[in-house]
């Protein structure tokens, strides 16, 4: 039977006092994973003393642009973050990715900073998130530290957080021109849907329809979330008129199998993975040729 | 396990309790206010029978722990109906066949009306997403959706 | 026919209290000095109970009872077979069965004591598969039977033998169906209060059939049935799975009241109702069928094994419904069905709406569509050619001469309102792209009611107060689907009176005329008809008082619009409140008990044959669907569904009907499915265990088609199973259309429709054990990706 005390604080810097001040502590921002873990039992909880509440650190709600980045507060949820025009405008591929979790009551509570420190393999931000280059701001009572988010994640449901931290701002580096985003997603049924697979893509696409500086990272299909060099590789240097997807898909399937090893679920996700990647690009290039 | 004092408004009013550390909101409502319209279906956020509006928007009470509301305001199924007139969509509800079992009924008016409260004139699609986390296993959920665009329609 | 109200869309008479939140269910009902009870359950699926040690749970503060299999007077209940244990004495025979039981202050302190409770297993090896089960040496499951075989049902008609030699085309194919949950969203609850009433118990709860519940827990306490009372609550959902369960449940719930002298309320969590509750039977099924050149099917052999899991509980029935349905609704000379059920150590089986049709009907459907495609006939040529119509002789030898056999019927309205031809055609077609549609139908026919499983009998008391307000009371029980309404519309319409003046008792088991269960879709057909035999009495009671003081003939008389007029005449005689009041005065009696049994019915049980149920009905749907071939989705985008209800009493309701079983259809044929490993329940819960949400509902298209039944009120008859057992098949058949691949295992998963087979988690059972180990209580299991 788990047993704890509850703490709650509306300030950042109390809230650090408290992970200083005691040891075991568990954080507790939206409540949709962690509850769940609770109710559970889930052997996936460390062992903790305390719950920290901090869902109503106003400190850590922001959503701003600063110089060429959009940075936001841990605690912003996933119905604000579709909501917000600064998203939906810049970062069209993390609002598809919101969209597609859970239900609205989920969206409502569940935040993007619970997103990004639960670190489920299946999570729907962390492929945007990763191939949009985001970082994460890591503060103590020591002091602040910065890493990208894909150094950030360490394993399945396992981040570099240290006991006395707390995730308070993530920040995202504006796209320049003729960046195009999309992002795929494989449920069981259409809402209320943990991914079977999903897959986000970002890339530039020149003048010439040449993709530059290309991410794709996928979820559910790694043991954690991480980018896909290979896949990558293959797809820079082409051009929307003679890439072959084909190929391309199966560069994925062999990049994310030599990652994985063979599992029980590869019969299925290794020809889905290459059809995820060949549909986000695909729908890339024809918007590319739309647009010209 | 020590108890913790925690004030927050239902139903328009204020009410200030002493409250577990692990009480759910869904526990509190059901046990200390004896607020029982709201119900408890699956405990992980998965059904929907739980839904109640927190300051303003549709959530799942059995995911918040009630020592997080201070302050907040809670609407549950038993504020809908004022001074005896039903709300238009308990009214439509009736109308519309929307009810059999009625166990998610609550639920799903709670998710309906916090989709209402933000956007008068959702299609029937907004409708849909509005209430994708609402498990139910008797309607079909056609009769529910005619509902609310009736109401949405006046 | 004109009605008041009937075959009306009357607003629901218990929908106020529903919308409000003011309807309380069992989960809602609080007793001063409740305990609160919670069931420690095995930790094996199969094991020997070495020792219990309940002390250190006792200690637990709070904790005021706890009981073992030891503390029940008589352990083994069932309705069919009595070997489903109350509690386990000395040994678990699934991973569900229930061990120990706590009454405690509080739900924490419940939770808190099960878990103290201690318990020495010898896990013993366990038989999950049916098959293995009925093989000759397969050690008992329960050691007091010859074999693990629950039952065996023989249907012969004609000569197999003979009409395969006739045949000029045959196929042989096999079928399987998986476990399902029903997935109400209440789960099991009720409170069991000691000395009320009378009593020696009263319970309160989400039960399906009250009095199978009485009746089980009379046993248990080895009192006699008035000394039990089952008083029925709202119910959120039941289609079959609130019997023996509740039964079991409420024995538990009995015992440690009587012990404590105190309420105690017991409550599932959905974990513990997935685990512990009996699923829909999965079938294995072998057929093969012979037909002519031209499609005119000649022979069918039907073999079917149900997985009856730990215990008897409503196997035999199950598996006697798809004995007489297996083959589909077509005209066959030669059949030879034989159905079988065996125990295993699963969970157990027993009644989900359907009760054994959804898969045979999976099967039988399929079959067709491939029969069809061997033939090279259009399914719909192929089904035109064989299916019944008036005066078809079944395969049981039965003559449907008795009402309309409307299956032309529905099929044309179906196929109308789908556009179901055109499409055909249309996606018969090479389609280009990973995304292809399809068309599919499926047919059948449906025995109304229980036929020769049990009396078929339903009673109702309807009182008319001293001020005209009037009371009906009946043994079938409002699970949701309306029933109150209906029977209140009847009793309106009878007594030509407004249906605000009507109240619908919950059933009260020390009240209600038993009525048998509220299953097998016979509530409006039986109570329907009790409701107008006791309103028939009072209208006679009436109609002799008022020929007596106005002189006009009884049989001259017509009761509407709130008055008893004279026929042809435009002036009332009297209202029908002064008829009450002058009842009143005159002392006449004004309450009725009305009683209706079914039609004589009849079964050989060593060759099948007989009149095995007294009317049918009949339903079509045809689903669309478009698959990606790429990731194996499916995406229902309309499903028709043309039922035959006889008479609709209460349309909208009916609707209400056809939308909710055509969803729990699409989660059978494309999503549900209970898994187990090795007799383990690896989802136990809503966020593994998935049922449809409103984003998965297709265009769904009712079709209400009426052919007044002779025998049911005003001609209805059934609608609740035959709107779910439809839908997966049309859904299977629809996606071999799309893909040219056939399908031949529930549920239509990502897995299955992209490589032909599912994919397990497996992993050992070492893995299994140091999970639920892990997570105490299992309360869930962990996703092994």
């Amino acid at each position: 039977m788990i047993s704890y005390e509850f703490l709650t604080t509306q300030k950042i810097e109390k809230a650090l006092n408290y992970l200083d001040k005691f040891g075991k502590v568990h954080i507790l921002a939206g409540g949709t994973d962690l509850l769940v873990n609770l109710y559970k039992e889930s052997p996936r909880l460390p062992e903790f003393d305390y719950l920290l509440d901090i869902s109503n650190i106003s400190e850590l709600k922001f959503l701003t642009l600063v110089d060429n980045f959009i940075e936001i507060g841990p605690l912003v949820t996933h119905s604000r973050l579709i909501n917000e025009p600064l998203i939906k405008n810049n970062f069209p591929v993390l609002t598809k990715a919101a969209c597609s979790i859970g239900s609205t009551q989920i969206r409502n509570r569940g935040t993007i900073g619970g997103n990004i420190v639960n670190a489920s393999p299946a999570a729907d931000l962390l492929p945007p998130l990763i191939a949009l280059r985001a970082e994460v701001e890591l503060t103590s009572g020591k002091g602040k530290r910065v890493l990208s988010l894909e150094e950030f994640l360490a394993g399945p449901y396992k981040t570099k957080i240290q006991a006395n931290e707390l995730l308070t701002k993530i920040k995202i580096p504006l796209l320049g021109d003729n960046y195009y985003t999309d992002f795929q997603k494989i449920g069981r049924r259409k809402a209320l849907s943990i991914a079977r697979l999903n897959l986000a893509l970002v890339t530039k696409i020149d003048e010439e329809g040449v993709f530059h500086d290309t991410r794709v990272a996928p979820g559910s299909a790694t043991p954690y979330p991480q980018s896909l060099p290979e896949t990558e590789k293959a797809i820079k240097g082409k051009s929307v008129y003679n890439i072959d997807l084909e190929e391309i898909g199966k560069v994925t399937s062999k990049e994310m199998v030599s990652i994985t090893g063979e599992r029980w679920s590869t019969p299925y996700k290794k020809p889905t993975i290459a059809v995820l990647i060949r549909r986000a690009l695909k729908k890339i290039i024809e918007e590319v040729k739309t647009n010209e | 396990m020590n108890k913790i004092t925690v004030t927050f408004i239902v139903n328009g009013t204020e009410v200030t309790l002493k409250v577990g550390p692990k009480e759910r909101l869904l526990d509190t409502l059901r046990e200390q206010l004896k607020l029982t319209g709201t119900k408890e279906g699956c405990s992980v956020g998965e059904c929907g029978a739980c839904t109640v509006i927190l300051d303003g928007k549709a959530v799942s009470s059995c995911l918040i722990l009630t020592g997080q509301i201070g302050g907040s305001e809670v609407l549950t199924i038993e504020g809908l109906e004022t001074d005896g007139t039903l709300d238009p969509l308990q009214q439509a509800f009736i109308d519309y066949q929307a009810v059999q079992c009625g166990f998610c009924t609550p639920g799903m008016l709670m998710s309906a009306k916090a989709l209402l409260i933000h956007n008068p004139h959702p299609s029937r699609e907004e409708i849909k997403t509005a209430l994708e986390g609402n498990l139910c296993r008797c309607t079909g959920y056609e009769q529910i959706i005619k509902a609310i665009e009736s109401v949405v329609k006046k | 026919m004109k009605f008041n109200e009937v075959n009306k869309s009357i607003k629901r008479v218990d929908a106020y209290e529903k919308v409000t939140g003011k309807a309380k269910f069992a989960a809602d009902l609080f007793f001063p000095n409740m305990l609160y009870g919670k069931v420690l359950r095995s930790k094996y699926p199969h094991a020997r109970i070495v020792k219990i040690n309940i002390e250190k749970a006792l200690a637990c503060p709070g904790v005021e009872a706890i009981i073992t299999a030891a503390d029940i007077p008589n352990n083994e209940f069932g309705v069919i077979v009595q070997n489903q244990q109350v509690l386990a004495r000395q040994q678990v025979f699934y991973i569900g069965d229930g061990i120990a039981a706590v009454a405690a202050e509080t739900k924490e302190a419940a939770a808190e004591a099960v878990e103290l409770i201690e318990v020495e297993y010898k896990e013993l090896p366990g038989i999950f598969d049916p098959e293995e089960a009925g093989e000759k040496d397969a050690p008992l499951i329960h050691s007091e039977l010859e074999n693990n075989q629950v039952v065996h049902h023989r249907l012969r008609k004609g000569d197999t033998e003979k009409g395969f030699a006739q045949a000029e085309v045959i196929l042989e194919r096999e079928y399987t169906t998986q476990f399902v949950e029903h997935g109400y969203i209440e789960t099991e609850s009720l409170v069991a209060v000691p000395h009320e009433h009378n009593t020696l118990v009263t319970i309160y709860g989400s039960i399906q059939n009250p009095f199978s519940c009485r009746n089980a827990v009379a046993s248990v306490l080895k009192v006699p049935l008035n000394k039990v009372r089952i008083i029925q609550n709202h119910m959120g959902g039941s289609f079959g799975g609130k019997d023996e369960v509740m039964s079991s449940m409420a024995a538990r719930a009995a015992i440690l009241a009587l012990k404590t002298d105190r309420p105690v309320k017991m409550v599932n969590t959905r974990d513990e109702s997935i685990l512990e509750t009996y699923k829909r039977h999965p079938y294995k099924m072998k057929y093969k069928v012979g037909a002519t050149k031209e499609g005119k099917l000649v022979a069918m052999e039907i073999k079917c094994l149900a997985d009856s899991g730990a215990y008897a509980c409503q196997t035999p029935f199950v598996t006697w419904r798809s004995v007489v349905q297996a083959t589909g609704p077509y005209e066959l000379p030669n059949v030879k069905t034989d159905t079988y059920g065996y125990y295993t150590n699963n969970v157990y089986t027993g009644a989900m709406r359907g009760y054994g049709s959804p898969q045979t009907i999976f099967a039988q459907e399929s079959l067709m569509d491939e029969l069809a495609e061997e033939l090279k006939m259009t399914p719909m040529e192929l089904r035109l050619k064989n299916i019944y119509h008036n005066n078809s002789i079944t395969a049981s030898g039965q003559k449907l001469d008795n009402h309309q056999v409307s299956l032309e019927e529905v099929i044309n309205k179906a196929v109308e309102a789908s556009n179901y031809k055109e499409k055909y055609r249309e996606y018969s077609k090479s389609q280009s792209g990973d995304k292809k549609r399809g068309i599919g139908m499926a047919v059948s026919f449906r025995g109304c009611s229980l036929g020769a499983e049990a009396t078929d009998a339903a009673g109702a008391i309807v009182a008319i107060q001293r001020d005209g307000s009037i009371l009906i009371s009946c043994g079938l029980a409002e699970n949701g689907e309306g029933l109150k309404t209906v029977f209140t519309q009847i009793a309106a319409e009878e007594l030509g009176v407004d249906i605000r003046r009507i109240s619908y008792m919950e059933v009260d088991t020390s009240i209600s005329p038993e009525s048998g269960p509220t299953v097998a879709s016979r509530s409006t057909l039986l109570g329907g008809n009790a409701v107008k035999n006791a309103t028939h009495q009072l209208k006679e009671t009436l109609a002799d008082m008022i020929e007596n003081k106005f002189k006009v003939k009884a049989s001259k008389l017509v009761f509407k619009n709130e008055n008893i007029y004279e026929k042809n005449k435009e002036q009332k005689i009297i209202s029908f409140d002064e008829a009450v009041n002058l009842a009143n005065q005159e002392g006449i009696f004004l309450s009725a008990y009305g009683w209706y049994k079914a039609p004589d019915i009849s079964w050989d049980e060593e060759i099948g044959q007989g009149r095995p149920y007294f009317t049918y009905v009949y339903g079509c749907q045809i689903a669309e669907v478009e698959v990606d071939i790429a990731t194996g989705q499916i995406e229902v985008l309309k499903m028709t569904a043309a039922h035959d209800v006889g008479r609709a009493i209460n349309p909208a309701c009916l609707k209400g009907q056809i939308y909710g079983g055509v969803m729990m259809g699409l989660g059978y044929g494309i999503m549900e499915e209970v898994e187990t490993v090795n007799g383990y329940i690896k989802n136990t819960n809503f966020d593994e265990y998935l049922i449809p949400t409103v984003k998965d509902m297709p265009e769904i298209s009712p079709v209400i088609v009426e052919n007044p039944d002779p025998h049911g009120p005003y001609g209805a008859k059934s609608i609740g199973e035959p709107t779910l057992e439809l839908g997966a098949p049309a859904i299977a058949n629809a996606v071999a259309h799309a893909t040219g691949k056939r399908i031949r295992h529930l549920p239509l998963n990502l897995e299955r429709v992209l490589l032909g087979h599912s994919l397990s988690k497996g992993g050992t059972k070492n893995d299994i054990l140091r999970i639920f180990n892990h997570s105490k209580n299992r309360k869930g299991s962990e996703l092994l990706r």
